[in-house]
């Protein structure tokens, strides 16, 4: 009985998830005669929409996508690494700490982008990634420290202080010894990571939508004001979205250990 | 090797005196134990030693240096924890060799002085393998190892033997104890285990709430305990005690009457070992006390011995007699008994 409620439930789950991206999958090559009756199985398969997607230059854009991403992991795995083993191991500002960095994840991102768009005009770099990236970095660090405190948690404090005695200083053993346990964990992170600032739109769009567009931001221009060129954009999602995808696939299981602060157990 | 000495030791955390002002000094070569009930300030004492806890205040010296204030890879002192603390990102080997690694002691001694702890503790054969593919025993003996390479002046051990079954325990016990004879390295050593901390002694430390209640050797302070806490917490079963008191050489309490007692005069309370109370016809005269009729509540035969819950008035003795005398004894019939005179103990109140 529960077994096949289960198979049921799982089944409905595999339809609800592949029949979007099946979808999608087939409005990229069809034309734009075919796209226009959407009951139409029958058709002749075409490529003019990856052609076109591609020479409208969304590969520069996936380009601008990848920088902005790489970047911002860097230097929120730094941060929020460093942050989460105080948050565990010291209890840096007591016990809720933990809690509260999640806080700013609550926010509305139309409250900060204000500032941020006055910064970034103020400094000379609007439509540029040196606006977007921090952007970026305000809802990606909060969560790869909520993330890797779990991964810390579940470091015994004995083992930092068996390097101590065995040699090493604070600093050191925290590299030699505390960080290779979390590895799998900060792996998980910085996929997670770049997957968030990967899909942003909002920030990106604001703070450099004119010559500097992330994927997502050039995807959106495909709803145009002939209409939405579905063809093209579907070509388009999928670039952006089969990356996301194979990664999620390949850290799944970190990703819900990390997410739930270290509840799960890998 | 070095010997080690506490001056006035002490950790506050909040308000409470975890560790009071405790003195202690430590013979080069001793396997010292520390023991007492949970919460008692040893892991405290001993991580203040490893460098781990700050301390309140008081000094810390191992050989002839001050280490107060030094950084625990500084102080020339190897530990070995209850969850005994081994890498699991690096294999055995690699575990073993990491603090020489540290010290950045050449190749060739590293390989030598592993191959050295690794034929002494018979973990040849684990070499190459991950912690996490390793008993709880060998775990054990890798940690134990790695603490041996380093040749440290002083080893710490916090309870290494709890997280391992009851069998196995007794086994690295005795290991453990060759191992120290062999090197002759001053341990202190953690357990909360009054048998095990009397096994492995040279010098036992009993400590309660934060400060020493008596050292001493593990017979001495069997046979003389300083106080009561000492008296019931060492033993097993515990020691028996009865509040009385002492008039004109004669004590009386709890329903017992025992002239010619060697003790002053005033309340006391009487402390007798379980294997100091005797079916009468087991001493002599001269050895005993006069003999008292007790309740034969409860016997539990051990094979060579057996315990006995005795019950006079309402107070239950616990007594461990040679199982010859099973035969003259039943549970719920009265019988006599003798303690042994020269064992008695009286603990002023
Ligand atoms: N970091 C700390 N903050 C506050 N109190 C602490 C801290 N560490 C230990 N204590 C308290 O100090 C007391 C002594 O602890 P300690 O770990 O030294 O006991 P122990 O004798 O080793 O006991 P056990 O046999 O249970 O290991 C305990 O009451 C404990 O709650
Ligand atoms: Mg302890």
């Amino acid at each position: 009985m529960m077994r096949t409620l289960r198979r049921i439930l799982i089944i409905v789950a595999v339809i609800v998830v592949v029949f979007p991206y099946s979808w999608v999958v087939i409005s990229s090559i069809k034309s734009q005669a075919a796209l226009s009756d959407p009951s139409r199985l029958i058709f002749r398969p075409t490529l003019v929409n990856w052609e076109a997607v591609i020479d409208g230059g969304i590969l520069g854009s996936a380009a601008t996508s990848i920088v902005v991403g790489v970047v911002t992991v860097v230097i929120a795995l730094l941060a929020g690494t460093l942050a989460a083993y105080s948050i565990s191991k010291w209890r840096t500002g007591g016990d809720q700490t933990r809690f509260t960095v999640l806080l700013s994840e609550m926010m509305p991102p139309a409250v900060l982008v204000i500032p941020l768009f006055y910064l970034a005009l103020n400094a000379g770099v609007r439509d540029t990634l040196a606006a977007v990236i921090p952007a970026h970095l305000t809802f990606v660090v909060p969560v790869v420290t909520w993330f890797m405190i779990g991964f810390f948690d579940a470091v015994p404090d004995e083992l930092e202080e068996q390097a101590r005695v065995d040699g090493y200083g604070r600093v050191q053993a925290f590299f030699k010894v505390v960080l290779p346990q979390v590895y799998p964990g900060l792996g998980a992170a910085a996929i997670f990571a770049f997957i968030l600032s990967w899909n942003d739109l909002f920030y990106a769009l604001i703070l450099a939508g004119g010559n500097t567009r992330t994927l997502p931001v050039a995807i959106a221009s495909f709803n145009t004001f002939r209409g939405v060129e579905l063809g093209t954009m579907s070509a388009a999602i999928l670039i952006s979205v089969v990356p996301v995808v194979i990664a999620s696939f390949f850290v799944q299981r970190r990703l819900i250990q990390g997410l739930s602060g270290g509840g799960v157990k890998g | 090797m070095a010997g080690l000495r506490l001056e006035q030791l002490t950790k506050r955390y909040g308000s409470k005196d975890v560790v009071a002002s405790i003195d202690l000094d430590i013979e080069e070569g001793q396997f010292t134990v520390l023991v007492g009930p949970s919460g008692c300030g040893k892991t405290t004492s001993l991580r203040m030693i490893a460098g781990l806890v700050e301390p309140t205040s008081g000094r810390i010296i191992i050989g002839d240096r001050d280490v107060t204030d030094l950084e625990p890879k500084d102080r020339d002192i190897a530990m070995v924890f209850q969850n005994y603390a081994l890498y699991p990102h690096l294999s055995v080997r690699d575990n073993i060799s990491f603090g020489l690694r540290a010290r950045k002691k050449d190749k060739a001694e590293i390989a030598e002085r592993v191959a050295y702890a690794a034929d002494l503790l018979n973990v040849e054969e684990l070499l190459d393998r991950k912690p996490g593919e390793l008993s709880g025993g060998q775990q054990q003996r890798v940690a134990i190892g790695r603490a041996i390479v380093r040749e440290p002046s002083v080893f710490l051990f916090d309870e290494p033997l709890s997280n391992l079954d009851a069998k196995l325990r007794v086994e690295m016990r005795t290991e453990l104890l060759r191992l120290q004879r062999a090197l002759g390295t001053t341990v202190v050593y953690v357990t909360h285990d009054q048998e095990e901390a009397m096994a492995l002694a040279d010098e036992l430390v009993v400590m309660n709430a934060g400060t020493i209640q008596q050292r001493g050797g593990p017979q001495e302070i069997y046979d003389h305990p300083a106080n009561t806490f000492v008296a019931t917490f060492i033993g097993s079963p515990a020691m028996n005690l009865v509040d009385g008191s002492v008039d004109d050489g004669t004590y009386s309490g709890g329903g017992l009457r025992l002239a010619d007692v060697d003790a002053v005069a005033g309340p006391v309370t009487l402390g007798v070992r379980p294997e100091h109370i005797h079916p009468v016809g087991d001493l002599t005269d001269e050895e005993a006390t006069e003999p008292f009729t007790a309740l034969v509540d409860v016997i539990e035969p051990l094979g060579a011995t057996a315990v006995l819950s005795l019950r006079i008035d309402d107070r239950t003795l616990r007594a461990v007699v040679d199982s010859r005398w099973l035969t003259g004894l039943a549970e719920e019939t009265t019988s006599e008994f003798v303690f042994d005179r020269s064992r008695l103990r009286f603990f002023p109140r």
